[in-house]
């Protein structure tokens, strides 16, 4: 909020720069055909001058662009522009040109999408000629297909998440296990046996489509109930399209959030385990005391990302009939006979899903301290009296 | 030195010719891949006594240490700790490990817990002692490296020397019947190695059995007992400081020592 306002109240180098492609912004916007419900259209004086205004305002930048040109070294001390008075009256006037923009913007765009929607919900049909119609027009009549489609998406990317989450603790334990000294034979088989499993299970499940996967998993457990003399109803009501996506995506999520979990824990410093061996812990004792915690640290990041794949990549679960956001988009489809508007509507969903969850897991990484420094970025503050 | 033999006469002064060795090292061999790392090493460490390795970078100063606690596993020869041979099968190095304390050139703290968490982790879950009890021990240790003020601070925070303090601590909690170094003073500025150096030699006077891996020469011949020299992986030269700083026997000894007097 205070950055907001130091940003509003301060002024910019760029002002001219910046303010001038808003201005363009609003001349598209003026000139483009005016909507049924066009606020702007009582008052056509008005628009004409606040149109002319912007063009001003692009004279005025384009003059201060010839002078730096000119000037190209001694602009920051010689041109009238970057006088304190001067620079005070640009900052107003870069007020001015976005309120402009901003009513443009609402008379265009907002009032735009209000005639499309009232066109829309008159229509007997989808409008064949007017994308934005024809988009609201199926929500209008499939939000409902749109919205369960949305929810079993959610469902199926946190439940998957969170359920693998926990399966590949379990894994990644059996993963790392190195034999050690005191260790008997009995304790070394088995060390052996579960890290070649979880290796085993890694490679088959990352080297195969999740798609595949669900194509494999859904009919192989139907065939199993099948086997216990059960009917096609009966086995349909236990082993749903929902619980094989389910499965699917949680069994797929687990070997590469394992993947992640072993990436973190391998980049522990060697230092900690010996420091914690030559105490006396063993190997165990020094692994869920002081490798485990700090390994997970590091792979918070990696871990939050499943998250975000499992909402997109949910989408091939639509292939054994889960009726998630992909499906319900297809079930659109098939029944206007288009393809490109529903379509659309499920890639705003989805982009929506990812944005909020990446937000949300951006809270919850700061919340256990890890920040993410940018990257070969020193700092974008200016120096003090840099012009 | 005179005051030290006095407290240590029982242990390591001539008392101490019947005694058992506390660690006896005899034929230890160890290599990394096609390098010989040691070979034929044989050394015997007596309860109190201060032993100090120098030696240039790659004579195999460390692996010799962190052979005594198997932190590398040796490849032929016997490490025995109090009678126990370590390389024999029954034998639970975790118990072993115990009462061998170990301090590394890089600290190593544990930087998921604080400076106490630290030292109160390995008597909690090993010794099953109750937290409040494991605390105080700590408290205690604490006290006497002179960071008491810090049992609540982020390891993180610290200063190097702090850090080397607190791992110091961090061993002594655990009672060790012997204390490894493994260049304790290396990753340290000159100018906050001496505050380690005081406390391990305060350790040294309170009796404390200490194998000692440094570069701090004037450490070496004042404080310890017996000075080994360690060159390509073999035992060049021991004996006691005096004689190994006043007139060593070995050329690479002498070449070795006159280059660190120069500087």
């Amino acid at each position: 909020m205070r950055k907001l306002r130091d940003f509003v109240a301060g002024d910019h180098r760029y002002v001219l720069l910046g303010t001038s492609a808003v201005a363009l912004v609003g001349m598209l916007l003026s000139s483009s055909p005016r909507p049924a419900m066009s606020f702007l259209a009582q008052a056509f004086t008005v628009e004409l001058v606040m149109y002319y205004l912007l063009v001003a305002w692009l004279v005025v930048s384009a003059a201060a662009l010839v002078l730096k040109l000119a000037h190209w070294r001694s602009y920051g001390t010689t041109s009238p522009f970057v006088r304190p008075a001067a620079r005070r009256a640009l900052r107003y006037g870069s007020y001015a040109v976005w309120a402009i923009a901003l009513v443009l913007l609402a008379d265009r765009g907002v009032m735009g999408v209000a005639s499309a929607w009232q066109a829309a919900a008159a229509a007997s049909a989808r409008p064949q000629d007017d994308m934005l119609q024809g988009i609201l027009y199926i929500l209008q009549h499939d939000h409902q297909t749109f919205t369960t489609g949305l929810a079993t998406t959610v469902e199926l990317a946190v439940f998957g998440t969170v359920f693998a989450f926990f399966l590949a603790l379990l894994l990644v334990f059996a993963r790392i296990q190195t034999v050690d000294r005191p260790d008997n034979d009995f304790v070394r088989f088995w060390k052996r046996l579960g890290c070649g499993f979880a290796k085993a299970y890694s490679t088959v499940i990352r080297g195969t489509p999740m798609m595949i996967q669900a194509m494999i998993i859904y009919p192989a457990i139907f065939a199993l109930f099948r086997g216990t003399g059960m009917t096609t109803t009966e086995i349909n009501g236990l082993w749903t399209p929902f619980l094989g996506g389910l499965v699917t995506i949680t069994l797929n999520s687990t070997a590469y959030m394992m993947e992640v979990l072993r990436g973190g824990i391998e980049s522990v410093d060697r230092g900690q385990t010996e420091a914690a061996r030559s105490l006396g812990l063993s190997q165990w004792q020094a692994m869920r005391k002081v490798v485990f915690p700090q390994g997970i640290k590091f792979a918070i990041p990696g871990l939050s990302n499943e998250l975000i794949i499992n909402i997109k990549d949910s989408s091939v679960l639509s292939v054994i009939g889960t009726f998630e956001l992909a499906f319900a988009s297809t079930t659109a489809t098939g029944v206007y006979y288009n393809q490109l508007q529903p379509s659309l509507i499920s890639a705003v969903v989805y982009l929506f899903l990812t944005m909020v969850a990446s937000w949300l897991l951006g809270k919850f990484a700061k919340h256990f301290d890890v920040k993410p420094e940018p990257v070969g970025s020193t700092s974008d503050k200016n120096l003090v009296g840099e012009e | 030195m005179a005051e030290k033999n006095v407290t240590t006469a029982g242990a390591a002064g001539a008392g101490a010719r019947f005694a058992e060795p506390m660690v006896r090292i005899e034929g230890l061999q160890k290599s990394f891949g096609d390098l010989e790392v040691l070979r034929d090493i044989n050394l015997d460490v007596m309860p109190g006594q201060v032993v100090t390795i120098i030696g240039a970078s790659g004579s195999g100063k460390s692996t010799l240490l962190r052979c005594i606690n198997l932190l590398e596993t040796p490849d032929a020869g016997h490490v025995w700790f109090h009678g126990a041979d370590l390389a024999a099968e029954h034998v639970d190095v975790n118990r072993l490990r115990e009462k061998i304390g170990m301090v590394f050139q890089g600290f190593n703290l544990f930087n998921n817990m604080n400076v106490l968490d630290n030292c109160t982790l390995a008597p909690v879950t090993l010794k099953k002692m109750k937290k409040a009890e494991a605390e105080e021990v700590a408290m205690r240790h604490l006290e006497s490296v002179g960071l008491a003020d810090f049992a609540r601070a982020d390891v993180n925070n610290l200063s190097g020397g702090q850090k080397q303090r607190v791992a110091i601590a961090r061993a002594l909690c655990m009672q060790p019947d012997l204390m490894l170094f493994d260049e304790p003073t290396s990753a340290l500025d000159p100018e906050i190695v001496g505050e380690v150096l005081e406390v391990m030699r305060r350790l040294a006077a309170e009796g404390m059995t200490m194998v000692v891996v440094t570069h701090e020469m004037a450490f070496a011949k004042n404080v310890s007992d017996e000075v080994v020299f360690m060159d390509k992986g073999v035992i060049a030269e021991k004996g006691a400081p005096s004689k190994i700083f006043s007139a060593p026997e070995h050329p690479r000894t002498r070449e070795f020592l006159a280059r660190y007097l120069e500087g």
